[in-house]
């Protein structure tokens, strides 16, 4: 079988460039497939991003007596963080709230003139683990004496949830679909490039070829199908994504895009590698199907 | 060599090819299998080669039940029969040389003894100075000798021929059956399927008719008709 890998590269490129107009239609085929599966797993890897910067959001704030003692903060402080879900305390003087509070009104009016001294109590921000713990960690902050009250989000929480576990469940489904389509298609599209060669095929078989040796030269072609497309949605991919993110990026700065160049390698990667094996097992699959129908 | 016990063929349109078909040739023998269009001649040759599998009854070629074959065998079955065909099956893409050294190719020999074997048959069959011609510039007697090249580059104990000489002149035809001969005489057995009436009456060899499905006939130096 080694001596005859150089005839099957031969083969593989020859079958490749006579049939050049049916190749170009499946690598084109390949690349739109690939760019519309890249787009798609971009938007939902940024929609998870977004969906999970504000899930992260999971805090319940405590808010303590107005006249409370830098002393007993301190205390409070370590009381609260050893309460259980609870993985960061966080204390914020009434003035830095006040601050806050007069950035967020301050281009309408100017607080200071309204209200003449800081109405705020003291808080202190407590980030739990899950959404679940919310209101068990609020319950347990009350009890404290020096707490007068302490508030969650409870609503937002649970639909930021529900949002979280449809964009994931229904984005892994939708990438399954889409998937299979593609391989589907790449499948018929390379079922063409045999059918075409069908008298080559019957002839290699009449002359005693196996059906492996049938198979190989169009499992390279798949190959090199595979690995064009592969490269060419990747490029078109890598060149829009960094156009549109940095746009988005500029022009709405709270948006999380994603621009883990570590994250981004793994998604062309997959585009590369899922070209060739898109091309390798539609090449297979079709040749192996026409085989068993005709031969 | 090549016996055929019993053997019959229906169509799954219900057409019976052959009949209780029961034929024996030995080694090296000069067949010529005749018989009216639709008599079953080119039936009865694709079953030797497993182009097609017999309804019931037993194909045996060189001592192998052909029907009872694993499919994966069917390959080195067709190694050792060499196929010609009326309209001769080349590649078109491809020189003549390329065409017959497809069918070593396959069989994964190596590239010198490839080049040795196609020259030495393209030389007996006179197409050596056409090595490098593509089927389009060939005659037809041209690509019938390329075709059979490529048959016997294996050096096949058997030769099957389908209408050998279905579209060629009777000039062409007389060279092309000269040219079987010559490969029966080095030891090779050779099936010749046809209706060409003269060339049978010329060559006085074994006849076996076919009519209907059924061998009415099987003489030794036998003409096309009785």
């Amino acid at each position: 079988m080694f001596s005859n890998i150089e005839f099957f590269i031969v083969e593989a490129f020859r079958s490749f460039k006579r049939g050049a107009l049916m190749s170009l239609v499946a690598v084109g085929t390949i690349t739109v497939s690939l760019v519309l599966f890249g787009i798609f797993l971009l938007l939902v890897i940024n929609l998870g991003n977004v969906v999970g910067d504000v899930s992260s959001r999971l805090d319940v704030v405590a808010y303590v007596d107005k006249d409370i003692s830098l002393k007993e903060a301190g205390a409070l402080q370590i009381e609260l963080a050893k309460l259980q879900g609870v993985t960061k305390v966080r204390y914020i003087s009434n003035d830095e709230s006040w601050k806050e509070f007069r950035k967020d009104f301050g281009a309408k009016l100017d607080l200071n003139e309204v209200v003449r001294y800081n109405p705020l109590p003291h808080s202190f921000m407590l980030t739990v683990r899950t959404p679940e713990l919310l209101s068990t960690v609020a319950d347990e902050v009350v009890k404290n004496d020096l707490v007068v009250e302490a508030s969650y989000s409870d609503k937002m929480v649970a639909k930021i949830k529900s949002l979280v576990d449809a964009v994931r469940i229904g984005g892994a489904a939708l990438v399954i679909l889409i998937s299979i389509a593609t391989l589907l298609i790449v499948v018929n599209t390379i079922r063409l490039t045999v059918l075409a060669r069908e008298t080559d095929i019957s002839i290699m078989k009449l002359v005693g070829a196996t059906n492996t040796f049938v198979k190989f030269p169009f499992i390279i072609e798949g190959i090199i199908i595979g690995v064009i497309g592969g490269v060419s949605a990747f490029l078109i991919l890598k060149l829009a994504y960094d156009a549109v993110a940095m746009r988005l990026a500029l022009a709405l700065p709270f948006l999380p895009i994603m621009t883990d160049q570590g994250l981004l390698l793994v998604v062309y990667v997959v585009m590369i590698f899922g070209g060739t094996a898109l091309g390798m097992l539609g090449a297979y699959i079709s040749v192996s199907k026409v085989l068993k129908q005709k031969f | 060599m090549i016996e055929l016990i019993n053997v019959s063929k229906t169509y799954s349109n219900g057409i019976d090819v052959l009949c209780n078909v029961n034929l024996n040739i030995g080694k090296e023998e000069f067949v010529f299998i005749v018989g009216p269009s639709g008599a079953g001649k080119t039936t009865l040759m694709r079953l030797l080669y497993r182009g097609e599998n017999p309804s019931s009854g037993k194909v045996i070629v060189d001592r192998v039940n052909v029907a009872e074959l694993d499919a994966e065998q069917v390959p080195y079955l067709r190694r050792n029969i060499g196929v010609v065909f009326q309209d001769y099956k080349l590649l078109p893409k491809r020189t003549v040389f390329e065409n017959v050294a497809f069918a070593l190719r396959v069989t994964g020999a190596p590239r010198s003894t490839i080049r040795r074997k196609v020259m030495q048959s393209l030389e007996l069959v006179g197409m050596l100075r056409r090595a490098s011609a593509f089927p389009d510039e060939l005659s037809g007697g041209e690509k019938q000798r390329a075709c059979i090249a490529r048959a016997i580059v294996n050096n096949p104990p058997i030769l099957l021929a389908d209408e050998p000489t279905g579209n060629l002149d009777p000039t062409t035809s007389w060279d092309i059956i000269q040219l079987l001969e010559k490969i029966n005489k080095r030891n090779t057995t050779v099936l010749v399927a046809t209706h060409n009436k003269s060339i049978v009456d010329d060559m006085k060899r074994r006849v076996v008719a076919l009519e209907n499905g059924r061998i009415v006939r099987d003489q030794q130096l036998g003409g096309y008709n009785v």
